[in-house]
């Protein structure tokens, strides 16, 4: 791993712990291994650390998320992907509290928005592709994927947020089953198996 | 007991009104009590006379919005004849206007991460925003216009779609057009209140 990566790997630690305003750059440089002076030469602000740690984050998953498109029918990836973007225990968690961060900074500091456009950008392209393909494969009934898509990111920003803060009213279980049922619906396919999921 | 300053002439609202108007602009981090004092035309000490702390100015702040937001909404609601068009006019209102209290709801999220009494606070809020979304469900299934969903269930729906788009407004994603967002929300609201089995939204 290069000094660059393992900065961000610790950064990503400490923003979801302390948050991106209590977090010490010289903290990032002690977990990292590296000197105050070199966090400074790869990131020369906080904006430029959070929206890096938040690319690299999204780069992590992708390739996983790459791994599953070509071998698995439209349901199954569907699922999987609505499965990956829940703020389950672990690496999940913690991309949502930097998301979460991520949302807060960028109405701050407008240097951000990019990044957080190109990310909704790729998630959309993400579902809205998945989609299409099922529909191509006969799967999923025929519909406007990349208005599925839309609905699908907003669904999941709204509900994740409260799953994520231990909201009673949108516990884990209750999120993958809400977000697939509207998605169900619109794909032409059976609601109830959610909870059967097994990933 | 410490000397009381004198504070008559400052009413707390205005206070609220000011947090809410500065920490929205700014972001808590980067608000100083004196920031909200002069805005509320009042010290520093008036203002920490009522607020020990910024994470206390920020619940009470948020909750003053969000009165206010239902103040108003609750006045345009009533001159609407149908539960549709209340819900319509819901669903046009929360993103656009919504834009102050999108920056407040996102500086509640940072903080109620590490702060479990602002969770509380949020969470209430919360309920009370879904409530509202029900209670037009209600009414619009009492007067025959909507089909018998379960309003509970299609406010948790429709309220985090809307919140959803909202952040994604908030955000200035040049991808998300406010008009298009209406379409979408009404579109889901018709899908979960037209009575029948099928569910889709197109």
């Amino acid at each position: 791993m290069s000094s660059r990566e393992r900065i961000l790997d610790a950064a990503m630690d400490r923003i979801a712990r302390d948050g991106i305003d209590g977090v010490r750059i010289a903290r990032i440089a002690m977990d990292a291994g590296v000197s105050t002076g070199l966090v400074h030469y790869h990131f020369a602000t906080r904006e430029a650390l959070l929206a890096e740690a938040l690319e690299h984050s999204f780069e992590l998953a992708g390739d996983v998320r790459i791994g599953d498109a070509a071998l698995t029918p439209g349901e199954r990836r569907l699922r999987t992907m609505v499965e990956q973007c829940l703020p389950l225990p672990g690496a999940q968690e913690r991309d949502w509290v930097l998301w979460v961060e991520l949302w807060l900074r960028a109405v701050r500091h407008p240097e951000l928005r990019p990044t957080a456009a190109r990310l909704y950008a790729r998630m959309h392209e993400w579902f809205q592709g998945a989609i299409e393909d099922g529909v191509r494969t006969g799967e999923f009934a025929a519909c406007d994927a990349s208005a599925v898509a839309d609905r699908t990111l907003a669904l999941l920003d709204g509900f994740g947020v409260r799953a994520l803060l231990g909201d009673p009213s949108m516990p884990l279980e209750r999120m993958r089953e809400e977000v697939w049922a509207v998605l169900a619906a619109d794909l032409g396919v059976a609601p109830e198996a959610a909870a059967e999921y097994v990933p | 007991m410490s000397p009381r300053p004198t504070l008559a002439h400052v009413r707390r609202p205005a206070i609220l009104a000011a947090a809410a108007a500065v920490i929205s602009e700014r972001g808590l981090a980067a608000t100083r009590i004196s920031d909200v004092a002069d805005r509320a035309g009042t010290s520093a000490p008036g203002v920490l006379y009522w607020f020990e702390t910024k994470d206390q100015l920020l619940a009470e702040a948020l909750t003053f919005a969000d009165d206010r937001f239902y103040a108003s909404l609750t006045r345009e609601l009533a001159r609407l004849p149908t539960a549709t068009a209340r819900l319509e006019r819901l669903v046009a209102l929360w993103p656009s206007e919504g834009d102050v209290e999108t920056a407040l709801w996102m500086e509640l999220w940072v903080r109620a991460l590490h702060d479990p009494d602002l969770n509380a606070t949020r969470e209430r809020l919360d309920r009370r925003w879904r409530e509202q979304i029900a209670a037009i469900v209600r009414e619009g299934q009492a007067l025959g216009e909507f089909g018998p969903a379960e309003p509970d269930e299609v406010a948790l729906v429709l309220g985090a779609l809307m919140d959803g788009f909202a952040i994604q407004i908030a955000l200035g994603d040049p991808a998300v057009e406010p008009a298009r967002v209406q379409e979408h929300c009404m579109a889901l609201a018709r899908a979960q209140l037209d009575g029948s089995e099928d569910r889709r939204v197109a």
